[in-house]
């Protein structure tokens, strides 16, 4: 019962992995992450139930926070980067290439 | 009174150099203030070493727990090993702020801060915090050199950089074995240097150990073949840079030694002192060769240091107590002649605008007083009688010749190889004719004449009158090496290793 | 029995005062106006007669003690003490030392008062003064050094002072190369001097390293390692008095101010050498072997630069060699164990020798700094004085009787001959044919013939008497200090060996009369040979000759001095050369070099993976969390 909560978790998450590393739009990988995230939240919150405690909740809340301030960073930096080259697309941000 | 004088000769420096950083002090302000410093540390240090009792064991000991669940201490002292050593960081600093135009005030900040690292490291007596000191130490060099250096520092400032930071991680792994081995034995965590001395260690590990302790002082000594970043920093860095480095920074290599590796791991020494030994008589020898070859002034004599280094390393390896107090007497001789001369020379490229040893000529006609004083410390450095040089140099050679009939040899030639280079700078600089440059050098100033005075004196003494000096280091030498003699034998006794430490019954 | 006076160290400190004052009072006025040349001389000639003084009265408080307890010492403080090693900053006198000590300061007071007038009107007049003084300081402390490391202050000292003085008219680089190779050649011996030292230390120096205790202890010694210690110090004698091979650097000393080469030649410096073998006299007699050594490379020092001798045209060079041939002889005379009658050489030298070079200073001051000899001629009608006191010193020198140098070579020669070593007699008495040959062509193309340079001939003209009053003390000196050691043959009973007895170890062999008739009828036959010879050749004026052949090649000293430029000196350079432009950049570094190519291999390496999109970055992120999690989850289990 309280494993399917968990299943979602995973399922969520295993598609935003798959969105982080698949799509090249940047949006898009911006949104897998926060599943990402999301699914984290979840999974926090499955096992606050299971162990009869408040403290994924108190977790779960940090996420949300930070996940919030985090889109507010990523929004900023999403927005020079469009003006650097007028472009969203991933692949053409690879100046890290070795 | 002076319960905390070490502390403070730590402190003081250090704090005064990040004061200076963060305030908006002028250029001259820094160098006024930066003077009033050292000089406090100047008199600290006098007094330090007349209140010296020269007993052998550790005074002015201070002790203070500080990472207690690994038995780290903030603890210091001073014995005969680093009073010298100590004396020339402490003596010989102001100097620097006295003579030469005025530098930005960055570099008087990372002066004092290289100081304060500098006295930490010799003082220390946990292993630690040595390590702490020693590792502060390099970065003002880093920023004085690659900042204020000569036209081609980058490169220098990355090569001594990455040399000696390569040889202090090896060190640092060192120094967490030989934490952990201790633990073993004793049950408990101590890094305190006295403690550490009765660890037993034996096999591979220890000798592995010994190796990563020894590079990492053989590239700060340098000691052949890790001195290749020597010339290029030398050359490179400001002339107060390369007077600290060559002076003071260098001895603290072979202090380490002393300190660290001849207690801890007297085994390992005694085996492989004759490789040691021998590198730095070959040290002393390739470096001094190379010397006669240089056209550039200063790089010339940051060879004649590095040979000199040689043979003061080689007093370590000698382990006898001659040989051992002449090591320890020649780091501060070292430190007022050869150290002095780089002074020397940044002050003539100060008024000639180069080092190149062709561009000089007649200087002993033009500037009497100056010829004179560098015609002292040079002699200090080729070690002839009456100077400071002279009796570091015998006692090594002595030390030497009763080690190894051969190495006593090699280590006699310095006294020929020293005075060939020396005598062809001196002639080229001061004698033959003068030049168009050299027609208007001007001798020393009133304030530069009254900086070196007392080094000059103190060469003259310390040739004289050696005795008071070496009345405060020898019973702390007598005692290092009878304790290393008796840990040798005790551990050979105890291991049964069949090593030969041929070193103590061949008399 | 008190030994200690405490007036003893006073001997060397007064000059050394002497030359610290002067040389800063020249350091701080020399750029602005100079003081006058009468102050600094008077300054200057203070130290040395006040130490001859003392000197006296070391000698007559020795004179009052009974033989075997003359000894005075004084131990100013402890220099330096580490372990066993224990050296005290003492001063020991004892017969052979206040010897040495009487005609030190004495000749060495007689040249500072010479120099006044010689150097008079020279710019560094204040300088080459503190030198001077600072010289006969250091030979001072070399003389009356209680143990060798002392004595090796002093022997350092006089070769440093060496190289300031030779190379004192230093805008001339071939001054100061002189000078350069003086020092250098020096340091080689003191290396085997410091060696010597040192193993003589652990042999036998733990309880006391100087020459009283040393001499009691001297029955310790390994013979291997006393032999080693004898050689090892010959080494150190052979730099510092000019032996074979190390005798290059005393010729080229003349670059100096002929006063200097006085004080080199006679005083001071070269005689080092012989005064440390007699002083060591107590290790040196128990290892003929190493005597032997000695007395050989004397030998043949003495003969070969009597050869060179024999063949130059500069004045001073002649005289140089002279010395060098002498100085052979006296290590002759220590070698076969006759240290007093090679210190008695030391003394008389000392005389007629000081008297030659200042009369050669006298030469060349009258003749504005001329120094060939084939430039000369004549000049006994100009200069009578100093042809006068010039011609004392080449009888002495050459060893006519009665002259000092007679009775001190002829018991050189006869104390080889009685020892056995018949092939050193042979030679040295051959070297004496030479030496009376040189001396008196040298003499002869001089002073007598006509005038070969009218011009400067005309110029001429005896210098002052603070110049020629020294001379004639000289001679006076160099005519009857032979007398002191007159032997028994002509009624005299060996002063001087006497009085050195107490210092020595030696035994006077016993040998017949017409033995010592002998070796006395051979060595005057030697002089009047070679006398004869150059009377012959030089005599009635004769002219500079073409040199050919073999005369050539002595010309040329054999060449020796272009052998070692190309033996030591230039490999040693290019080897400095090799070090710098290709060992150093190439070879040395290469560990360093090694491990910056590795780092950079392993960086190419790794760039593979570097593709720059973030996503695949992700990727290697879930592949390692997904590692680690099974790894994790399957240790945990």
């Amino acid at each position: 019962m309280i494993q399917d909560y968990l299943i979602l978790s995973v399922i969520l998450f295993c598609l935003g992995i798959l969105g982080v590393v698949t799509r090249r739009n940047v949006f898009t990988v911006f949104m897998s992450i926060e599943l990402m995230l999301n699914a984290a939240n979840l999974a926090f919150i499955t096992f606050s139930r299971l162990h009869e405690s408040m403290n994924g909740h108190v977790l779960a809340m940090m996420v949300m926070a930070v996940a919030a301030a985090e889109a507010a960073l990523a929004l900023a930096v999403v927005i020079l980067l469009h003006k650097h080259k007028s472009k969203l697309d991933t692949n053409v941000f690879s100046l890290l290439k070795g | 009174m002076f319960e905390y004088a070490l502390s403070v000769m730590i402190f003081l420096p250090i704090l005064a150099g990040l004061t200076l950083f963060l305030f908006p002090f002028s250029d001259s302000a820094s160098r006024i203030s930066g003077f009033i410093v050292s000089i406090v540390v100047l008199f600290l240090g006098i007094e330090l070493f007349l209140g010296f009792s020269g007993s052998g064991a550790m005074e002015y000991a201070e002790s203070k727990a500080w990472i207690e669940s690994l038995g780290i201490r903030y603890s210091l002292g001073v014995d005969g090993i680093s009073l010298l050593v100590l004396m020339a960081g402490a003596i010989l600093f102001p100097m620097v702020f006295t003579i030469f135009s005025t530098r930005s005030k960055g570099f008087y900040a990372n002066l004092l801060i290289t100081q304060g690292a500098m006295i930490g490291a010799i003082c220390a007596t946990d292993m630690v915090l040595f390590y702490i000191f020693w590792e502060i130490m390099l970065l003002p060099i880093f920023f004085m050199i690659g900042i204020y250096g000569g036209p081609n520092r980058l490169p220098a400032t990355v090569k001594i950089t990455l040399y000696t930071i390569s040889g202090s991680l090896l060190m640092l792994a060192g120094l967490v074995y030989i934490g952990v081995s201790y633990h073993e034995q004793f049950g408990r965590w101590t890094f305190d240097i006295v403690e550490l001395s009765n660890l037993k260690l034996s096999g591979g590990f220890a000798v592995l150990a010994f190796f990563m302790f020894m590079i990492a002082f053989a590239i700060k000594i340098p000691l052949f073949p890790f001195h290749t970043w020597l010339p290029d920093a030398y050359t490179e860095a400001p002339s107060s840079t390369t007077f600290v480095l060559s002076a003071i920074m260098a001895k603290i290599g072979v202090y380490g030694v002393i300190r660290f590796i001849v207690p801890i791991f007297a085994i390992e020494l005694a085996r492989f002192a004759i490789l040691l030994a021998f590198a730095g008589v070959i040290g002393m020898m390739y470096c001094g060769l190379a010397a006669i070859a240089q056209k550039d002034m200063k790089r010339m004599l940051a060879f004649s240091s590095a040979s000199h280094m040689g043979i003061i390393a080689l007093g370590v390896f000698c382990m006898n107590v001659q040989a051992l107090t002449g090591c320890l007497f020649q780091i501060a001789a070292h430190a007022t002649s050869t150290g002095v001369l780089f002074l020397f020379i940044g002050l003539m490229e100060e008024r000639m605008q180069t080092r190149n040893i062709a561009d000089f000529g007649g200087i002993a006609y033009r500037a009497p007083i100056f010829a004179t004083f560098f015609a002292i410390a040079m002699l200090a450095s080729v070690g002839l009688p009456g100077t400071s040089g002279f009796i570091g140099e015998f006692l090594i050679i002595l030390g030497a010749i009763k080690f190894s009939g051969f190495i006593g040899f090699l280590a006699g030639t310095s006294l020929i190889i020293g005075v060939c280079y020396m005598l062809w700078m001196f002639q080229r600089v001061f004698f033959e004719k003068s030049g168009e440059g050299t027609e208007k050098f001007q001798d020393l100033s009133l304030s530069e004449a009254l900086t070196f005075l007392p080094v000059i004196l103190l060469i003259l003494a310390m040739g004289i009158f050696p005795q008071p000096f070496i009345k405060k280091i020898e019973p702390t030498a007598q005692l290092h090496i009878a304790e290393m003699t008796m840990m040798a034998q005790k551990q050979l006794a105890d291991t049964r290793l069949p090593i030969v430490v041929d070193t103590h019954q061949k008399n | 029995m008190e030994h200690t006076v405490t007036y003893l160290g006073f001997i060397p400190l007064l000059p050394l005062l002497g030359a610290v004052v002067i040389g800063l009072l020249h350091m701080f006025t020399c750029k602005k106006t100079p003081l006058p040349e009468l102050f600094y001389g008077a300054l200057a000639c203070i130290g040395p007669v006040l130490s001859f003084f003392l000197a006296l009265v070391v000698f007559f408080q020795l004179k009052g003690l009974p033989a075997e307890d003359r000894f005075l010492t004084h131990n100013v403080f402890t220099w330096f003490a580490v372990g066993d090693l224990h050296v005290d900053m003492g001063f020991l006198a004892d017969p052979l030392s206040s010897l040495m000590l009487l005609f030190v300061t004495f000749i060495g007071s007689l040249i500072h008062i010479y120099s006044v007038g010689y150097m008079a009107g020279d710019e560094n007049f204040g300088k080459f003064f503190s030198y001077l003084n600072l010289f006969l300081g250091s030979m001072l402390i070399l003389v009356l050094g209680s143990g060798p490391v002392v004595m090796f202050v002093g022997w350092e000292g006089v070769g440093l002072c060496s190289y300031l003085l030779i190379s004192f008219y230093s805008k001339d680089t071939d001054n100061v190369l002189a000078g350069n190779k003086a020092f250098i050649v020096n340091r080689i011996g003191d290396l085997g001097f410091v060696l010597g030292m040192s193993v003589l230390f652990w042999a036998i120096g733990a309880s006391g390293f100087d020459y009283l205790s040393l001499k009691a202890n001297v029955a310790g010694i390994p013979p291997g390692v006393g032999v080693a210690v004898c050689l090892l110090l010959f080494v150190g004698a052979c730099g510092k008095s000019a032996q074979i091979p190390l005798y290059v650097w005393l010729p080229d000393a003349m670059a100096g101010p002929t006063p200097v080469s006085a004080l080199i030649h006679a005083a001071t410096m070269v005689t080092a050498g012989v005064y440390m073998v007699a002083r060591f006299s107590f290790l040196y007699a128990h290892y003929p072997v190493a005597g032997s050594v000695v007395a050989w490379v004397g030998i043949l020092t003495a003969l070969l630069a009597a050869i060179f001798g024999m063949f130059q045209k500069d004045i001073k060079k002649i005289l140089a060699y002279s010395t060098v041939s002498q100085l052979g002889y006296m290590f002759a005379g220590v070698g076969v164990a006759a240290y007093s009658a090679g210190i008695f050489h030391v003394f008389t030298h000392a005389f007629f020798k000081a008297l030659l070079f200042l009369g050669a200073g006298s030469v060349i001051y009258a003749l504005h700094h001329e120094q060939d000899i084939w430039k000369m001629g004549g000049l006994k009608e100009k200069l009578p004085k100093t042809y006068m006191t010039m011609l004392v010193g080449a009888f002495a020198l050459a060893g006519c009787p009665p002259f000092a140098g007679f009775f001190s070579k002829d018991e050189i020669l006869f104390s080889a001959l009685a020892t056995g070593h018949t092939g050193i007699w042979l030679i040295g008495v051959l070297v004496a044919g030479m030496t009376a040959y040189y001396t008196f062509r040298m003499i002869f193309l001089v002073f007598h013939g006509t005038p070969r340079v009218q011009e400067s001939f005309d110029h001429a003209h005896e210098p002052p008497a603070v110049m020629t009053v020294p001379l004639i003390i000289l001679a006076v000196g160099a005519l009857f200090a032979g007398f002191l050691n007159l032997p028994g043959i002509f009624g005299g009973n060996l002063n001087v060996s006497h009085w050195l007895a107490p210092s020595l170890l030696e035994h006077h062999p016993h040998v017949s009369v017409w033995f010592e008739l002998l070796a006395i009828a051979t060595s005057v036959a030697a002089f009047a040979i070679g006398i004869t010879l150059a009377y012959k050749k030089f005599g009635q004026g004769a002219t500079e000759p073409e040199f050919t052949g073999f005369a050539k090649f002595g010309y040329h000293k054999f060449y020796v001095d272009e052998i070692y430029n190309a033996v030591f000196v230039q490999p040693y350079k290019a080897f400095g050369s090799v070090i710098s432009r290709f060992l150093e950049p190439n070879v040395t570094d290469l560990h360093i070099k090694l491990s910056t190519w590795l780092y950079q291999k392993a960086g190419t390496a790794f760039k593979v993976f570097q593709v720059g999109y973030v996503r695949i970055y992700a990727i290697y992120m879930v592949i390692g969390l997904s590692l680690m999690s099974l790894f994790l989850s399957q240790t945990i289990k």
